[in-house]
């Protein structure tokens, strides 16, 4: 289906594609050049710092991790940078703009990159894969390579916070959505054949990094989310966010202890979605094998 | 000392909000804030916070230095960025929040904070392999409160980690690495050396 070549990014999978994250690598490494979005990774790519690089090491050596990922992007061309993480896509988005736009800073981080015989000075963008499926892509070209379309499937589409806040609808961001109610989610979900259920808590939060710290804290945000997929009757959450992903699914046995509820909800990435609905390999392309909670639905689907 | 932090001894610093605004990640914003609340009204997480955030730029401007440096407002902010999206004034209140925990750790104000624990096992794993290897975070930040908070910690992690682990997410074995360790730390020390010298963080 795919001509194999299309417009090329530099791809940043980001720490948590080798770890909790790996079914997000997996499966829009799977479904990109089905949309003529050809991934080529950065080379010897470097942690972004996530949300809390600045307490342990200090703002400056947090914003040079960026800065080395900018400065081994820029040797590879100018195309722009692409990573699907919400907190990468946050931090070297971020990072990217305060070094273009402060110049006291771009002296410092490039005063730090020559440490290690990099430097950084060209402008590139930083964007997320969903901006570039919205903008590049088009989600008419998602359409037209479904041939598995998902009926019959009821999804939530659970954006979460830092895909969209605060950079959506900023010059910067692509201008792709809007941070309070973004659509892009549940036009994915219907491109793929499948039902957007109405769900108004999709850009509520999980606690990031302090469900991960502390999930005594934040245990009754990720039920209320839960709550919501249950009352909308669906089948499956989908998410752009590893973090959200892994937060909301990892701690539903833990929000059953304490709430004495009995979710068992599977969550899922977009880009698996897409990938059942392109018809791809369930287990190689749609990583399904990586959910600790199955959706038997979606892969009675799949192929 | 040009650039010198606030005095300790005195509990109300009134060079403290100067000292905020110059010093702290977004801080030169905070003179913007008109006290509306909607930073507070809209935090998904309020009520583990000590004080909302529009409190603490008032206690920011009353001089209340340790009450804001020892606030737990600034570890448990998730980072949510609705406060940001929505302020009517563009107070970068995430990043304000996020620079005052910086300067707090810095400045030894606070140690023991679990989200402190977690950020140096976190920073840790980013220095040595240039990635975050979670197991290695995870049981690092676990056993920084002791051997029997570790094991607690540990166990009751148990059956998230054996699902994790099913499901090869769980990367067990040599953690990833960057190619060029050397050339990562060299970078960071250079950036730590420039911030050292001088003596901030931010302008
Ligand atoms: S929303 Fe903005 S102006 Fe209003 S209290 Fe919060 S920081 Fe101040
Ligand atoms: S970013 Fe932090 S302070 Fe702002 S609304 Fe979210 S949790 Fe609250």
């Amino acid at each position: 289906m795919s001509d194999g070549r299309g417009k090329k990014y530099t791809y940043y999978p980001g720490c948590s594609s080798q770890g909790s994250g790996k079914h997000l690598d997996e499966s829009l490494r799977a479904i990109a050049p089905e949309l003529g979005v050809e991934l080529e990774t950065l080379d010897d790519w470097n942690c972004c710092g996530a949300s809390v690089g600045h307490v342990g090491g200090g703002t400056l050596p947090n914003l040079a991790l960026t800065g080395r990922n900018l400065a081994n992007a820029q040797k590879q061309g100018p195309q722009d940078v692409l990573t699907a993480c919400a907190a990468c896509y946050l931090n070297t988005h971020a990072g990217n703009e305060k070094i273009k736009k402060d110049v006291a800073m771009r002296g410092r981080v490039n005063e730090a990159l020559s440490a290690g015989d990099l430097s950084y000075d060209e402008d590139l963008q930083v964007r997320h894969a969903c901006e570039v499926i919205v903008n590049d892509v088009g989600i008419d070209k998602v359409k037209d390579r479904v041939t598995n379309p998902l009926t019959g499937l009821k999804v939530a589409g659970y954006v979460g916070c830092q895909t969209v806040r605060p950079f959506a609808n900023t010059d910067g961001g692509g201008n792709y959505d809007t941070y309070d109610d973004p659509e892009f989610l549940d036009d994915f979900t219907e491109a793929c054949g499948a039902e957007a259920v109405d769900f108004d808590v999709k850009t509520a939060c999980c606690g990031g990094a302090v469900s991960v710290i502390s999930p005594e804290k934040t245990l009754h945000l990720i039920k209320e989310i839960l709550d919501a997929a249950k009352e909308a009757d669906a089948d499956v959450i989908a998410t752009p966010c590893p973090l959200c992903q892994t937060n909301v699914e990892m701690y539903q046995d833990a929000i059953n202890k304490e709430f004495g509820t009995d979710f068992a909800i599977p969550v899922v990435f977009y880009s698996q979605l897409m990938a059942v609905a392109f018809g791809m390999d369930a287990k190689d392309d749609a990583a399904l094998g990586r959910n600790t909670i199955r959706s038997e639905k979606l892969e009675k689907m799949a192929k | 000392m040009a650039q010198s932090a606030p005095d300790t001894a005195r509990k109300y610093d009134l060079g403290f909000a100067r000292w905020v605004y110059e010093n702290v990640e977004g801080g030169d914003k905070l003179s913007m804030c008109m006290q509306c609340g909607v930073c507070s009204g809209s935090c998904p997480i309020g009520t583990e916070m000590d004080h909302g955030p529009r409190k603490l730029f008032m206690m920011i401007r009353a001089g209340m230095k340790e009450a804001v440096l020892t606030s737990n407002t600034l570890w448990n902010c998730t980072k949510c960025y609705r406060c940001v999206v929505r302020c009517p004034r563009g107070v970068p209140v995430t990043y304000i929040l996020g620079g005052l925990g910086t300067k707090a750790v810095e400045m030894g104000y606070v140690k023991t904070e679990d989200t402190v624990r977690f950020s140096k096992a976190f920073w840790w794993s980013a220095k040595t392999f240039g990635r975050t290897d979670e197991r290695l975070v995870t049981s690092r930040y676990h056993f920084s409160g002791g051997f029997g908070e570790g094991v607690k910690k540990s166990l009751a992690n148990l059956k998230i980690a054996l699902g994790m682990f099913k499901a090869g997410r769980l990367h067990l074995g040599a953690p990833h690495k960057v190619k060029g360790t050397k050339n990562l730390q060299a970078i960071l020390a250079k950036a730590q050396e420039i911030e050292e010298r001088a003596g901030e963080t931010e302008r």
